[in-house]
């Protein structure tokens, strides 16, 4: 009976496949609703999914995403799946599944797409398929039930076939896999880990999933957010774990202290039962307060010395919700930047720093009302200060400000802390370009369109005015030929880009220029046997062609060269700042950024030399260090070319050289 | 994406210029292979250029001096005949059409069409039945009808009325449409829809004749059988019904020569009374409502706007028309219906598809919207229906009944 039904209803939808496709594009909307109810129905049945993900490309090509977003899968965000699943209006419920079992057909290898590649299309349903974990495993909540009636369990039997198709132990083991992927980067912004963490340990302590023996490696995780001591370790609640602590001899808290510090230096995850044993200590002594935040010498002498700030510090910003901030602050410790002689009196006036109420607000407004916003912005000047490579742009366009934030916290912090003074003070930033101040009050619309909202504290107040100042120095610029990076980097960044600027794109033709010169500079200005030996001193900005996984160009993307050096293996690496929060990405052609486990810092990717250079479009040198190009050989230029020519550079070759290049 | 090869058009064929904006009908036109172009109001613009779809600007509003420049651009243009798709375009056609084909009397028969009273009249005189009818002008000609209608069925005081019904003289299908039983409803009709037109009530069965007409003759005439008027509709008809259709083909052909229709496209409507007396309610120059024409297209599996172009274009053989349609009834693959859902309740807040209906193994697919507003204005007229839905099946009875049965239902809760 069911068979026959959804025999019927195969029909149904061929038919109605059929009738898309054969209309034309601008008559597809007529046709779009039957297929949509059809399909909607097709979800319901036992076995629907299979026979939508089979014909997943037919619908496609039909036309049944166009116009909408889901018309570039390379561009969807996992996390918006969240919304659309949920959301009461059937026809977009069911747009999102048949989008996602499209996904699912191109990471089986059943349906070869043009915009993306298998292991994107896996990549991504892994994601979606950890963010929405409680859909797998969990009963339809009542409002789901009452927004969307029987489509809440068409979701739910969706969820397993996507997850039956991948494999359950794979999605938990993958998910625990991607997790310490993206901590060993040590991101400042660790929500969506934790929430993916949550997931777990729902789902382990939930006895009707079988995780079967998957799930293993999610202890240490789990442990370091909700029991990473002793006298935590079931969770009991922060009142209980309160009283504990007040009964506790100087024995006890030693161990609690040293099984905080050792999670919190395992994961970067800070367990919210930290900031209770951190402010139990502030009237203990310094040696415990130093176990507590797992100081190493270096950070144990900065704590003597400036004893007093850090406990004014604690005591104002650190909480339960602002747990992130203690391993902010040991890591600011350990850098040993507050030898700086601004700093200490710079963090002085960020602890008595009057917020504007509009900052108040915006901070309010994302991170809740618990504890003050001065608490979250000194949490966030913690964190920027501590993981100057932790800082993400989020899902927005301004990696230019984010870079920017990320460079000063690493080289200039107290430059960086008087940007946040005049930011959370002021509401307003001025950075002067070649003599003339641009403010950003005055300046208009920025790179973003909308005011960014999923950033750490100090880029959610900071990145907008950055981001309109950015945006004027462009502007500025625009009657000048050739590419405004030349002018507006150094302006913006700070007086250690160099003013020397060399790009291997002809602007007004998007072709290729001056390949051979560009590379040889750039191995001459960077690369240690062609420089003399000399290591970088200050990061630089830099520009990236990106490219896809199947090296296809994705666009113009800004970046930090941090350091160039070789790494265990002995091969020289190019290490560099990705304002990108996950900078663990394949770009193609076997050039795969790696992000640990090659002699990366925390935060840092790296490439290979030549990979990296056969990705670069835009760096900076200082024009008064003599040098001359390189003498590199050719087999490893034509290399680097070879590379470009096979990716991002594909249809960007001169006429001229397109004969050359045909050997 | 080209968006239409420009080798499917046939030089030999029409020019035809479509009056007013329906996607349906333009993708019909596109597909087909003949040269075309939409008329219509200019906010249409920048879609037909973002969609490359041939587009003249206009905007329908009353005939005035300015409507013979309309006429001109088509002709100068070269297109053959003009095509109305709403009652509102019907007079356009006549006024464009009487240029392009250089015959005054199109337009005159354009009025005709498009006026419920003169319609009436023009069908009386024809020979064929109507119902009582009059205009009114205010509340007290509508109060007078109703009392001469039922004294006129002998009826005495206390007795139960026989309703009456009131149209707009110039308006598409039920819009305006009001049922009226005692004087104190004649109270709730707002001042601003007189002038109107009564008519008697006729008990019988109200059915939809659609016709498509070329030289004069009639190359495929369907019937749509009403389950209940302003919520159903399905073809092929039952049985019952499609007895009467040779009765119904000479009715038609009676239509044909009263108002004098050449070619295009007739959509009258009947009552047949339980003697199988066939009365003329009115006729419309233009496709129907309820998505009839798509209907025919899951019956039949032809295009029933390209049906239409061929009926209006002169240069169409007869050869070409004859091929194009199928025969009636046998040739359906099934009986294709829909209906009109209108909520039930007072206070709704969701769109809930009953499962009975989604089960049902006729069910095609609806194409319903959650309610914007959780109170339900209450109906005064037969109106707008909140969407459609669409069953397909082998059998005219169970289709009948699964249709009047959705009457019972609520798909909004």
């Amino acid at each position: 009976m069911d068979s026959d039904k959804l025999k019927r209803l195969s029909q149904l939808l061929d038919d109605a496949i059929q009738q898309l496709a054969d209309s034309r594009e601008f008559a597809k909307i007529t046709k779009l609703q039957r297929l949509l109810d059809i399909a909607r129905r097709v979800l319901l049945q036992e076995g629907g999914c299979a026979l939508l993900e089979a014909r997943a490309q037919r619908m496609e090509e039909a036309g049944v995403f166009d116009g909408s977003d889901w018309a570039q899968p390379q561009t969807l965000v996992p996390s918006l799946t969240t919304y659309s699943l949920k959301s009461p209006d059937a026809p977009t419920v069911v747009i999102e599944a048949i989008s996602e079992l499209r996904l699912l057909a191109i990471a089986l290898g059943e349906y070869i797409h043009p915009h993306m590649s298998a292991e994107q299309a896996h990549h991504y349903l892994t994601q979606v398929l950890a963010i929405n974990l409680e859909l797998l495993f969990g009963a339809p909540s009542e409002a789901e039930r009452e927004q969307q009636g029987r489509l809440a369990l068409a979701t739910r039997s969706f969820y397993r076939h996507l997850a039956e198709r991948i494999g359950y132990e794979h999605i938990i083991d993958q998910l625990i896999e991607e997790i310490w992927r993206i901590l060993q980067q040590r991101p400042i912004q660790v929500d969506s880990v934790k929430q993916m963490v949550t997931q777990i340990a729902v789902c382990q302590t939930n006895p009707e999933i079988d995780l079967g023996v998957s799930g293993q490696g999610a202890d240490r995780l789990i442990s370091s957010l909700y029991g990473p001591t002793q006298a935590c370790r079931e969770d009991p609640g922060i009142a209980v774990y309160r009283e504990r602590l007040e009964a506790m001899d100087g024995g006890a808290l030693q161990y609690e202290a040293t099984g905080f510090a050792r999670a919190m230096h395992d994961t970067g995850l800070v367990s919210p039962y930290h900031p209770i044993l951190l402010r139990h200590l502030l009237e203990q002594g310094d040696y415990l307060l130093s176990e507590a935040l797992g100081l190493s010498s270096t950070g144990r002498d900065c704590l003597l010395c400036y004893g007093d700030l850090v406990r004014a510090t604690i005591d104002q910003a650190i909480f339960p919700e602002t747990a992130q901030g203690i391993y902010g602050l040991a890591l600011m410790l350990e850098r040993g930047i507050l030898y700086q002689p601004a700093l200490a009196p710079a963090l002085w006036r960020q602890l008595a720093l009057p917020v504007s109420p509009y900052c108040q607000e915006r901070l309010t407004l994302i991170f809740g009302s618990q504890p003050a916003p001065s608490a979250w912005l000194m949490q966030g000047v913690l964190c920027m200060l501590g993981q100057p490579l932790g800082v993400g742009q989020g899902n927005n366009p301004t990696c230019q400000s984010a870079r920017a934030l990320s460079m000063w916290a690493y080289s200039d912090p107290d430059y960086l802390l008087q940007m946040v003074v005049w930011a959370a003070r002021d509401d307003e930033i001025i950075i002067h370009f070649e003599g003339q101040p641009i403010s950003s009050r005055e300046s208009e619309g920025g790179v973003a369109s909308d005011i960014p909202m999923d950033l750490d504290p100090v880029s959610l107040l900071v990145v907008p005015h950055l981001d309109r100042i950015y945006a004027e120095m462009g502007r500025r610029c625009i009657d000048r030929e050739g590419d405004p990076h030349r002018w507006v980097n150094p302006e913006f960044h700070g007086w250690w880009s160099g003013r020397g600027f060399r790009i291997n794109v002809d602007v007004a033709t998007g072709q290729l220029w001056e390949l051979d010169d560009f590379l040889r500079h750039f191995y001459a200005s960077y690369h240690p046997y062609y420089n003399g030996n000399q290591p970088l001193i200050h990061p630089q900005p830099a520009g990236i062609a990106v490219t896809d996984s199947a090296a296809r160009f994705v666009g113009w993307h800004a970046i930090t060269i941090l350091r160039v050096t070789l790494d265990p293996k002995e091969v020289m690496r190019v290490y560099f700042f990705n304002p990108n929060n996950d900078s663990g990405q394949d770009w193609g052609d076997d050039v795969l950024v790696s992000t640990a486990g090659k002699g990366e810092r925390f935060g840092e990717a790296s490439l290979p030399f030549e990979q990296f250079a056969s990705r670069l479009y835009i760096f900076h040198f200082d024009p008064l260090e003599p040098g001359e190009l390189a003498r590199v050989s050719e087999d490893e230029l034509q290399r680097v070319k070879d590379r470009i020519v096979k990716s991002w550079g594909a249809d960007r070759l001169p006429a001229d050289e397109l004969q050359a290049s045909h050997f | 994406m080209a968006n239409r090869g420009e080798q499917n058009v046939n030089p030999e064929k029409g020019y035809i210029a479509l009056l007013g904006w329906s996607l349906g009908a333009i993708e019909a036109a596109d597909k087909f292979d003949r040269r075309y172009v939409v008329v219509a109001p200019d906010w249409a613009e920048d879609y037909c250029k973002e969609h490359d779809i041939p587009y003249i600007s206009w905007n329908f509003e009353r005939l005035n001096d300015r409507s013979m420049e309309i006429a001109q651009t088509l002709k100068d243009m070269g297109v053959d005949v003009a095509i109305p798709l709403f009652e509102e375009t019907v007079e356009w056609a006549g006024a464009i059409n009487s240029v392009l084909l250089d015959n005054p009397r199109l337009f005159g028969q354009a009025m005709l069409l498009r006026d419920k009273a003169l319609m009436k009249r023009r069908a009386q005189l024809g020979g064929i039945r109507v119902g009582i009818f009059e205009e009114a002008h205010d509340k007290e000609d509508v109060v007078r009808f109703l009392k001469r209608v039922n004294q006129t069925l002998l009826k005495l005081d206390g007795d139960p009325n026989d309703p009456i019904h009131l149209k707009a003289f110039d308006k598409a299908g039920c819009l305006g449409h009001r049922v009226i039983r005692t004087p104190d409803e004649v109270d709730v009709i707002p001042d601003e829809e007189f002038p109107v037109l009564m008519e008697s009530h006729l008990d019988g069965w109200e059915f939809a004749v659609e016709a498509w007409i070329h030289n004069g003759k009639i190359r495929f005439l369907n019937l749509s059988e009403y389950v209940t008027l302003g919520y159903s509709v399905f073809v092929p008809a039952t049985p019952e019904l499609e007895k009467y259709r040779e009765q119904i083909t000479k009715q038609i052909e009676k239509l044909i020569k009263t108002f004098d229709i050449e070619f295009g496209f007739v959509h009258p409507e009947y009552f047949v009374t339980s003697d199988g007396e066939m009365y003329f309610g009115e006729v419309a120059y233009r496709p129907p409502g309820f998505k009839v024409f798509e209907l025919l297209e899951r019956a039949y599996g032809f295009n029933a706007y390209q049906g239409m172009i061929l009926s209006f274009d002169p240069k169409t053989t007869e050869e070409e028309i004859t091929n194009f349609f199928p025969k009636e009834v046998v040739d359906a693959k099934g009986h294709a219906g829909c209906f009109g859902v209108y909520p039930r309740r007072r206070v709704v807040s969701k769109l809930e598809i009953p499962e009975e209906t989604e089960e049902h193994p006729y069910f095609d697919f609806h194409e319903l919207t959650p309610p914007l507003e959780e109170t339900v204005t209450k109906r005064t007229a037969f109106g707008t229906h909140w969407g459609l839905i669409y069953f397909f099946g082998d059998d005219p009875y169970t289709m009948r009944d699964l249709l009047k049965h959705q009457e019972d239902l609520d798909f909004y809760v």
